[in-house]
């Protein structure tokens, strides 16, 4: 140390840290720390450890090794497992519902459409974005129909009874939430003006339909609208389902772009008043970008939820993923007890879309939050 | 928004000085006046058209419009009530029933979620890895499965599969449950026990006037006075002196196998146990969720500075880190409650009878009033959930930060 401190007085180097005592780095400090601390700790360690070990290796056996995976009936599942042949015999149902098989491949252009007008949304450069994405969204599900009805686009005529399965609640989440955006963008506008009659007009609304149940509303949309068109109209029930979905949805979102709004600080709008932008200008242009941007994660943990409240429409009738599954249940041929397969099944898909989403959320929050709390 | 609303009244104010050369069109007051009229005179047409078209549409149906109906006997059974119910009792009954059988699997609901909402939300924070990570997967799982499935799977795929009423399962031959549902012993009360419930009451209301008269003490003294502990010895103490005095006119009357059911005790109908395990399950998570956001959402200062006046952990908890949070969970938990009850009209799926089911369900398919009794269901969901709201609210100002 002396002699480098001779030969170049300026450099400092330190000596090389320590390496950590071995008692504290290393699998077995970490268990030690994070499993054994303590003597209850370590008692309730054991305790789930065994918990688990009288659990986990029947369900791993259950679902994995002693189960039936290939078949062509029920006849197949001869084992203690699960049946996967069940679900591999139902699966064109459960994602198409009874839409004709050859014309599967408009199911699936409808849903990579919209698979690839969300990627656009994130991708395309930033000065566009908005200007592209938002007229191709408000396009979307009206193409989405005419393809699926196939009249407009010169292809078979497919009648909604057939529409189902596990795209319909994809299709129907995605259109009913796209179409809800402007309404709900206006209710919360309504909500926030300085007219008094259009606020408390926009505040019964909003109220009204977050306070009902959902269910109610998918009555009213199959028992009431019916009675509020003029006599001899024939509204599609899948379109009636559709509005009340989007006057469900527009409620929630109002209140999520609310938020939004308030979060959106007053410079930005003192802002614009001083380059002498009008009201709608102001709003569109300046205001409309930033609340979009921090209600993102609201409004994808809003769409969540009225994705998972998609599984309602079975109650009245529609032939959604979880309704095709009840129907595969009471199949003569499949009457051997597959509710558990069905059920984990349809919930594992619901789990993965739904959790994903939560996850997307959550990272998008962390990149907006620009905020050093901690 | 306070600002912005000063600005755009400036504004208001700097044209009207300059007026005359402005067109009246331009003054944002008569602007909005515009506005307002047009919007109105939208809803009304809208409404005048939906209203008139549904008379023609009821007319042309031959379904008279009214709450005639209600007086009706309504011809069908309910699958269980808590008070007499008979086929040849009006819709109004059936509409009571119902209610009742909401209120009830609400309040069991509301109770079990929020059980295991606390424990599950607390787990969190534990320092074992494996108690934290149950946590997480309880909350990622249960909320991300949509609650219809939940309901579906309890019913027809874990209750369904329990052993037939010979074979139940039992507890001490005194509790059982089977395919049929779960069968409970029951406290039937004889003459004399009206003294104990009343005991029981003043006993309820005693605890509240002591931690009141507690409270006043130790903010005038300093002194503390074990009130937990003391409404502890309260709520069980007076009953059972009263039920000593009275000499125990209990008798319990305990379910046993007759032919091929249970007769005696309390049946829980397997539709309810599997709405209320899938609403506590379900929202459990949530409030989970809710607890974990109100417990982070106290600075870990707090935690220090209570540790550097000498409290022990379990009290740092009671008395610093809780009563901070449920500033945060209070009013998650109000709306975390409001959609349990709007979510229990999914025993419709089931065929549980509440409200929804036996009423705007059946009553509505056998006299067409569709409008009616969705009117009435949607006012008595209304209802319970400004209940609820006023409670919580009148809780959260309990708990709320008070500004000196």
């Amino acid at each position: 140390m002396a002699n480098t401190f001779k030969t170049d007085p300026i450099e400092f180097k330190p000596a090389a840290a320590q390496p950590a005592p071995s008692s504290t780095v290393g699998p077995v400090a970490w268990i030690k720390e994070n499993l054994f601390s303590s003597i209850p700790n370590s008692v309730v360690t054991i305790l789930v450890i065994l918990g688990l070990l009288n659990v986990v290796p029947g369900v791993i056996d259950w679902m994995f090794i002693s189960s039936t995976w290939s078949g062509a009936s029920q006849d197949a599942c001869v084992s203690d497992g699960a049946c996967w042949v069940f679900i591999q015999a139902w699966s064109q149902q459960f994602f198409y519902g009874s839409y004709p098989s050859d014309g599967l491949w408009r199911v699936n252009l409808s849903l990579i459409l919209l698979f690839v007008v969300i990627v656009l949304s994130f991708t395309l450069p930033a000065n566009i974005r908005l200007k592209v994405s938002v007229p191709l969204f408000l396009v979307l599900p009206f193409v989405c129909i005419a393809i699926l009805d196939g009249r407009l686009v010169g292809l078979d005529y497919v009648n909604t009874d057939f529409w189902g399965g596990f795209s319909l609640n994809v299709l129907m989440a995605a259109a009913a939430i796209i179409v809800a955006f402007p309404f709900s963008f206006l209710w919360a506008l309504g909500r926030r003006s300085d007219m008094p009659l259009a606020r408390s007009i926009s505040v019964v609304f909003i109220e009204f339909f977050r306070g009902v149940p959902v269910l109610a509303l998918f009555f009213m949309g199959s028992v009431m609208l019916p009675l509020f068109f003029a006599e001899g109209t024939n509204v599609d029930k899948l379109v009636r389902v559709w509005i009340v979905l989007i006057f469900f949805m527009s409620g929630y979102m109002a209140e999520v772009f609310r938020g939004g709004f308030q979060a959106i600080p007053s410079g930005q709008y003192e802002a614009a008043d001083s380059i002498g932008l009008g009201y709608w200008q102001k709003t569109l242009l300046i205001i409309l970008p930033q609340v979009i941007k921090v209600s993102m994660p609201n409004i994808l943990a809003t769409f969540v939820m009225l994705f998972k409240n998609t599984v309602f429409l079975l109650i009245i009738g529609i032939p959604e993923v979880l309704q095709t599954l009840l129907t595969a249940l009471s199949n003569s041929n499949w009457l051997g007890g597959h509710a558990v397969e069905g059920y984990v099944f349809v919930g594992v898909i619901f789990w993965l879309c739904c959790f994903g989403m939560s996850m997307l959320a959550s990272s998008i929050e962390k990149k907006l939050d620009t905020s050093h709390r901690n | 928004m306070l600002k912005q609303k000063t600005t755009e009244q400036i504004k208001a104010a700097t044209r009207k000085t300059e007026s005359g050369s402005h067109a009246f069109y331009n003054n944002p007051k008569y602007r909005a006046a515009i506005y307002q009229a047009l919007l109105i005179f939208g809803l009304a047409y809208f409404f005048f058209t939906i209203i008139s078209n549904t008379f023609d549409n009821l007319e042309a149906a031959g379904i008279k419009s009214g709450f005639g109906f209600l007086s009706n006997a309504a011809g069908y059974d309910v699958l269980m009530s808590l008070i007499d119910f008979s086929s040849t009792d009006t819709y109004l009954r059936v509409f009571i029933v119902g209610f009742l059988n909401t209120i009830l699997v609400s309040i069991l609901g509301i109770f079990f979620a929020t059980v295991l909402g606390f424990i599950f939300g607390v787990m969190y924070f534990s320092t074992n890895w494996i108690v934290k990570k149950i946590s997480v997967i309880y909350v990622e799982t249960f909320r991300n499965i949509p609650l219809l499935l939940q309901i579906l799977f309890w019913y027809s795929a874990v209750l369904a599969t329990l052993p037939g009423p010979r074979d139940s399962l039992s507890l001490g031959e005194a509790v059982f449950l089977n395919v049929r549902g779960l069968f409970i012993p029951k406290l039937v009360g004889e003459g004399g026990s009206i003294l104990v419930y009343l005991a029981l009451a003043a006993a309820i209301v005693g605890i509240f006037v002591l931690r009141s008269w507690a409270k006043k003490r130790q903010d005038a003294t300093g002194q503390q006075f074990p009130v937990f502990n003391t409404s502890v010895a309260m709520v069980i103490g007076l009953p059972f002196l009263a039920a000593l005095v009275t000499g125990f006119p209990f008798v319990i009357d305990y379910p046993a196998l007759q032919g091929f059911g249970f007769r005696g005790g309390i049946t829980v109908i397997p539709e309810l146990m599997a709405l209320t395990i899938a609403l506590s399950v379900y929202t459990g998570a949530f409030i989970a969720e809710a607890v974990r956001a109100g417990i982070q959402a106290v600075p870990h200062g707090q935690t220090e500075a209570a540790r550097s006046i000498g409290l022990r952990e379990g009290k740092i908890m009671s008395l610093i880190i809780v009563p901070q949070a449920m500033r945060v969970i209070v009013p998650l938990l109000n709306s975390e409650y409001q959609s349990l009850v709007k979510n229990s009209t999914l025993a419709a799926a089931i065929a549980y009878p509440d409200l929804f089911n036996v009423f705007v369900g059946t009553a509505l398919n056998q006299t067409g009033q569709a409008i009616e009794t969705i009117f009435m269901a949607i006012v008595v969901y209304f209802a319970v959930n400004m209940f609820i709201s006023f409670i919580m609210n009148r809780f959260n100002s309990n708990v709320e930060l008070v500004g000196r």
